[in-house]
C-alpha cells in the first residue's frame, strides 16, 4: 500500500471524510499513477503458458537436477482423458483407495471441474525446501 | 503439431548422443503400422464401451499440445534432454 493510499484510509479512519469521498480520492489515485508503478511483486504478465517443475537435489553427494516444461494445453488435453475412462475402471481405483486411506470417489470428478482446477493453476506456485531437495512448481 | 523431436543423452562415459528425429518424415513412414493400428484402437474402444471418436479427437488434442514440452533431467554426469517443437 503506498503513502497517498493510506492517507486516505486513515482519514476515513478517524472520521475526517465520509467513504464517498474516499472512494472518489482513491479513484483519483489509481487513474493518475502509471501502470508501472503498481508494484515490484507484480509482474505484469500475460496469460502464462507452461508449467514448470523444479527438483534440484543431492544424492551421495553428487547434485541432480530436474527441469521439467509441460504446456498447459497439454494439461488440458489430458484432463480430457479422464471423461474416457470406464465406469469399472474408475470403481476399482477408488476400491483401491479406500483400501489405501484416501476415500476419493473419482466418478464425483468431472471433467469441467478437472479444467476449472487446470485454469487456475497460473497463480500457483509451489516451492519446498528441505536440506537435500528443493523442489519449485509454478507457471510461467 | 509436433515438428521436430530432439534427445540429447550423456552419459558418465563417452560422447554425449544427441538425436533429431522429424516428425512428419516419421509419421508417413509410419503410416502403414499406423492403420492396422486403428481398427485395432476401435475395437479396443468398443470393448471398453469408450467412444471411438471422442477417443480419437482427445488423442489428437494431446498430440497437437505436445509442443513446447521439455524434459530435463541431470544426475552427476548424467544428462536426458529430450524437447518436443
Amino acid at each position: 500500500m503506498n503513502d497517498q493510499r493510506k492517507d486516505i484510509l486513515d482519514l476515513l479512519a478517524e472520521g475526517k471524510i465520509t467513504a464517498a469521498e474516499a472512494e472518489r480520492l482513491l479513484s483519483a489515485l489509481e487513474a493518475d499513477q502509471p501502470p508501472a508503478a503498481v508494484g515490484p511483486d507484480i509482474r505484469p504478465k500475460g496469460r502464462p503458458k507452461y508449467l514448470r517443475v523444479l527438483v534440484d537435489t543431492v544424492d551421495n553427494g553428487e547434485p541432480g537436477r530436474v527441469n521439467v516444461r509441460v504446456p498447459l494445453q497439454l494439461l488440458r488435453a489430458g484432463v480430457r482423458l479422464a471423461a474416457l475412462v470406464p465406469p469399472q475402471a474408475l470403481g476399482r481405483a477408488n476400491t483401491e483407495l479406500s483400501r489405501s486411506g484416501v476415500p476419493l470417489d473419482l466418478t464425483q470428478l468431472k471433467p469441467e471441474q478437472l479444467e476449472a482446477l487446470v485454469e487456475h493453476l497460473d497463480e500457483v506456485t509451489v516451492e519446498v525446501d528441505s536440506p537435500d531437495a528443493k523442489v519449485r512448481v509454478f507457471c510461467e | 503439431m509436433p515438428q521436430l523431436v530432439t534427445a540429447r543423452i550423456r552419459r558418465s562415459s563417452g560422447h554425449p548422443l544427441r538425436i533429431w528425429v522429424p516428425v512428419l518424415p516419421v509419421v508417413v513412414v509410419l503410416s502403414p503400422l499406423l492403420l492396422l493400428a486403428v481398427p485395432v484402437a476401435v475395437v479396443a474402444c468398443r470393448r471398453y464401451r469408450i467412444s471411438a471418436v471422442r477417443a480419437f479427437g482427445t488423442a489428437l488434442r494431446i498430440i497437437c499440445a505436445l509442443p513446447g514440452t521439455r524434459f530435463d533431467l541431470e544426475q552427476g554426469h548424467t544428462a536426458v534432454l529430450v524437447t518436443v517443437r
